[in-house]
């Protein structure tokens, strides 16, 4: 201890006058940083709004020429100026729908194999490589499925499906037509592969929020592994698997790069998945710097309007989901 | 129990004048639930005062009202006088930063700020003063010292502050307190999550700061209220049950909920 | 009768099991086709032509200087614009706004952006920023990534600001610091890895879209660093050249594939490194 210790009752070295000028000089800037903070987020609210909105503005041509007629007419002729978006809205589902069918099943089956099967020195390994490829840009699926996938397809396995499936009663139109190697299955299957990581990443780490006595509950009354699964695990998360899901869909939905090289940017709606087709993004994509300002431009425009309604719808509905998965844990 | 009390300046009852803070008809709310009762005291200039209480009684809570650290929080509000020098600190348009800067806060876990031992010092002067190095050098240096850190920490100012022990991490914070010069400290179970060493000096320390701040302190360890403080306050269940000098609350208590807490029936 | 349905019980697991190791084995051997042959492409191709010249017509040796520059000229821009915005969003939701029906509909709303196809950022960029100009920049490019790069850093900061514990803010305020120097000298420094984290994961995710900038900054086959008119990017280039009949285009649009790849791992992991000593605290 120091003598300064003992001292006497320590001198106020600032009085409380000048204090409280120091605070007031203060005041202006703390009161600025909090409505720059507002700002910002009212900025992000902003910004939807904005995007809503001109996109509306710019496609109202295109909804006032063709009326509601534009969601279901197939119809894509710059020179006749007579555009309908059914077979951008057509592709954009069935490719997400591909998209899901194989890699959700997948996904959830590589999330469980984490969860449960994996030897455990390697979770964290694979765990971590999964996510960090779910960051890969979609462009480098797209320059792969372009250059790798689609030879393949072309040779083996549209020509197989053709000649097995394309001969079943019942789904065989499915399956028909001279393989190219493009078209919508093909481009449905890359965008599994990209939305793989993804669904992986996001089941994992579902699955990883079961408590743990819960499990082994099930397997102290002898439960084998995949009964945990289907009985505990599975119905835990449920809701969360389903956001998951869904927030894979809506980013299926809205895939560019990893669709349009592959996908052959036809513009009728063909019956057989191995035919070309297109997809709303795709065909912005691909028109736009052709497209001269009016009726064309309008409506991409207007297909640009429609992706984004339905994706902001499967978003939301993932969000809800999602959150609710939050209140339960 | 015996109680040690420190014979150090005879105590003699302070006129109601000399009060620092005098909280009158005091009652807290959390939303609905009202966790302090028409809670009436004194806190003499330069003394010490000592909270004690079963958990929950809400000494904790008294003493957050003292410097309205409430505030940070919707729904938490205080009805009642309380009286700095002669001016209600409950009033709305009562600048909250000013108050604060005149009363001052010890928590019960230690919390150094993210920076060196200089900065952790340094940072609340500088909200108040534009001060040349040499005279911050000087001030850290004093602050430090009354802290009694200044030797365990005068080669490492540069040091973050987390790098120091439990007890250390305290006296910093305390002397992030005294630095800004505050009328009234506030102790909150200082010394609670520190081992027994650190806690007699954090203890010591509380008695040297005495006779300069005017000091409330809340504790759940009796024996150390008897070591440190004048005056004891005895709280339960949200009401002020007693309120004396030190010697007189643990000597011959006039409620019997007082007799039975420091005697250890119950706690 | 137990025994007998034991065994189907244990043949329907093993059924399963191999079913999860089917699907592990087919997920991760063609993720990692993918990147083998993204490896084999590109490694050919890399030179230090790739990262000295311009893009050339086909018949000239080239390389991919301007694509590179480009993208880190918008990127940097883009990231200027949109960190600011997005840490101080995340502060205001963190700090301010709490569970204010603005802060609830502000986190929906930035949600929604996070997943949002950014194809539709681009065309909103170019209603917004280039049909009034007349002409493409690099600029509308940047802020089309900005709007893209600004809700991960908004989500980044509001989480990482949530694991500051109340009674380092009530330290501060109680010696009379107002609100937000509380914020920015004790909050922000607590967790300031966690929010590096946000800008390098948001700093991916800018480098490596394509769609937006499509519409916005159009591409250069000419070297520039002019904001103002229309600029070249890596995923703009691969894009392009990989549509290219010619061989030389089409193995730079793989090399260019290559360091995108790799430009974009590198920023992940050393996002999770920042990430992981928040948490060390």
């Amino acid at each position: 201890m120091t003598a300064t210790a003992l001292q006497g009752p320590s001198a106020a070295h600032s009085s409380p006058m000048d204090r409280s000028r120091a605070l007031g000089r203060l005041k202006f800037a703390d009161n600025s940083f909090r409505l720059l903070t507002l700002g910002a987020a009212v900025l992000v609210l902003v910004l939807l709004l904005g995007v809503l909105v001109s996109l509306f503005v710019g496609a109202w041509p295109a909804f006032r020429e063709f009326g509601v007629g534009f969601l279901f007419s197939d119809a894509w002729s710059p020179p006749k100026e007579h555009f309908g978006a059914a077979t951008a809205i057509y592709g954009t589902l069935v490719t997400s729908l591909i998209a899901m069918l194989i890699a959700v099943p997948v996904g959830l089956g590589i999330a469980v194999f984490l969860t449960e099967l994996c030897w455990l020195p390697l979770r964290r390994p694979i765990g971590i490589a999964i996510e960090l490829l779910a960051g890969i840009p979609s462009i480098i699926y797209g320059i792969w499925g372009v250059y790798y996938f689609r030879p393949v397809m072309q040779s083996y396995i549209q020509p197989f499906l053709i000649s097995t499936l394309g001969n079943v009663p019942g789904i065989g139109f499915l399956f028909q037509g001279p393989p190219f190697g493009y078209g919508v299955l093909t481009a449905g299957l890359v965008l599994a592969l990209m939305i793989l990581p993804f669904i992986t990443a996001v089941s994992r780490d579902v699955f990883e929020t079961v408590p743990t006595v819960l499990k082994e509950a099930a397997y102290g009354i002898g439960s084998t592994t995949f009964e945990v699964v289907g009985n505990i695990v599975i119905p835990y998360t449920r809701v969360g698997v389903i956001g998951g899901a869904m927030l894979a869909l809506g980013r299926a939905l809205g895939e560019t790069m990893a669709v349009t090289f592959v996908i052959g940017n036809a513009t009728k709606i063909q019956s057989s998945i191995l035919a070309q087709g297109t997809t709303i993004s795709a065909m912005i994509a691909n028109q736009f710097a052709d497209a001269d300002p009016g009726l064309f431009t309008s409506s991409l425009l207007a297909l640009g309007f429609i992706l984004f309604v339905i994706t902001f719808i499967v978003l939301a509905a993932a969000r809800l989901m999602l959150s609710r998965m939050q209140l339960k844990a | 129990m015996s109680s040690h009390v420190r014979a150090s300046m005879p105590i003699q009852p302070q006129p109601v004048e000399t009060a620092k803070v005098q909280v009158r008809n005091l009652d807290f709310y959390y939303g609905q639930t009202r966790a302090l009762k028409d809670v009436s005291f004194n806190l003499y200039k330069g003394e010490v005062t000592a909270f004690i209480g079963p958990s929950g009684c809400g000494k904790s809570t008294l003493l957050r009202v003292l410097n309205r650290m409430y505030d940070l929080y919707p729904g938490q509000r205080a009805e009642g006088e309380v009286m700095l020098d002669g001016e209600n600190i409950l009033s709305p348009d009562l600048d909250l930063n000013l108050l604060r800067s005149r009363v001052g806060m010890v928590f019960q876990k230690p919390t150094p700020f993210p920076m060196t031992i200089y900065d952790n010092i340094a940072f609340g002067i500088r909200l108040y003063e534009k001060l040349p190095k040499s005279e911050m050098d000087a001030r850290v240096e004093q602050a430090l010292s009354r802290a009694a850190l200044w030797n365990e920490v005068k080669d490492k100012l540069n040091a973050s502050g987390l790098s120091l022990s439990g007890g250390q991490q305290q006296r910093l914070c305390i002397a992030r307190t005294v630095a800004i010069s505050p009328e009234v400290i506030l102790f909150d179970e200082p010394a609670s999550a520190l081992d027994p060493i650190s806690t007699a000096k954090i203890e010591e320390l509380i008695d040297e700061l005495s006779g300069d701040y005017t000091i409330a302190i809340v504790t759940h360890n009796m024996g150390q209220a008897a070591r440190v403080s004048q005056y004891t306050a005895f709280m339960y269940l949200g009401e002020m049950v007693e309120f004396d000098e030190t010697t007189k609350v643990f000597t011959s208590p006039r409620d019997k909920r007082t007799q039975d807490y420091v005697t250890g029936r119950f706690g | 009768m137990i025994a007998a349905s034991y065994s189907r019980r244990k043949t329907r697991n093993g059924i399963w099991t191999v079913l999860a190791y089917a699907a592990t084995a087919l997920g991760l051997s063609m993720l990692a086709v993918i990147l083998g042959t993204l490896l084999w492409n590109g490694v050919g191709g890399l030179s230090l032509d790739v990262f000295t010249k311009n893009t050339a017509p086909p018949g000239v040796v080239g390389g991919l200087l301007n694509s590179i520059v480009g993208s880190l000229i918008m990127t940097g821009i883009g990231l200027a614009i949109g960190a600011p915005i997005g840490i101080l969003a995340g502060t205001y939701l963190a700090e301010y706004g709490a569970n204010s029906k603005l802060a609830s509909a502000v986190r929906f709303i930035n949600d929604i952006l996070l997943s949002a196809p950014s194809i539709i950022v681009g065309l909103f960029v170019y209603q917004l920023l280039v049909v009034p100009i007349g002409h493409f920049s690099a600029l509308a490019g940047a802020v089309s990534l900005a709007i893209l790069g600004a809700p991960i850093m908004v989500r980044t900061t509001e989480d990482m600001l949530n694991l500051v514990p109340n009674t380092l803010r009530e330290a501060a305020s109680a010696l009379g610091m107002p609100r937000s120097l509380v914020i920015r000298h004790v909050a922000y420094r607590a967790v300031m890895s966690g929010l590096i984290t946000g800008v390098l994961l948001a700093i991916a995710r800018m480098t490596g879209e394509t769609a937006p900038l499509i519409f916005t900054s159009l591409g250069n086959s000419l070297f520039t660093a002019d904001p103002r008119g229309p600029m070249s990017a890596l995923p703009l280039i691969i894009y392009e050249f990989a549509r290219s009949p010619y061989a030389e285009q089409q193995k730079l649009a793989w090399t260019g594939a290559l360091i995108l790849t790799f430009a974009v791992l590198a920023l992940s992991i050393l996002a999770r490194v920042f990430s992981a000593s928040v948490r060390q605290k």
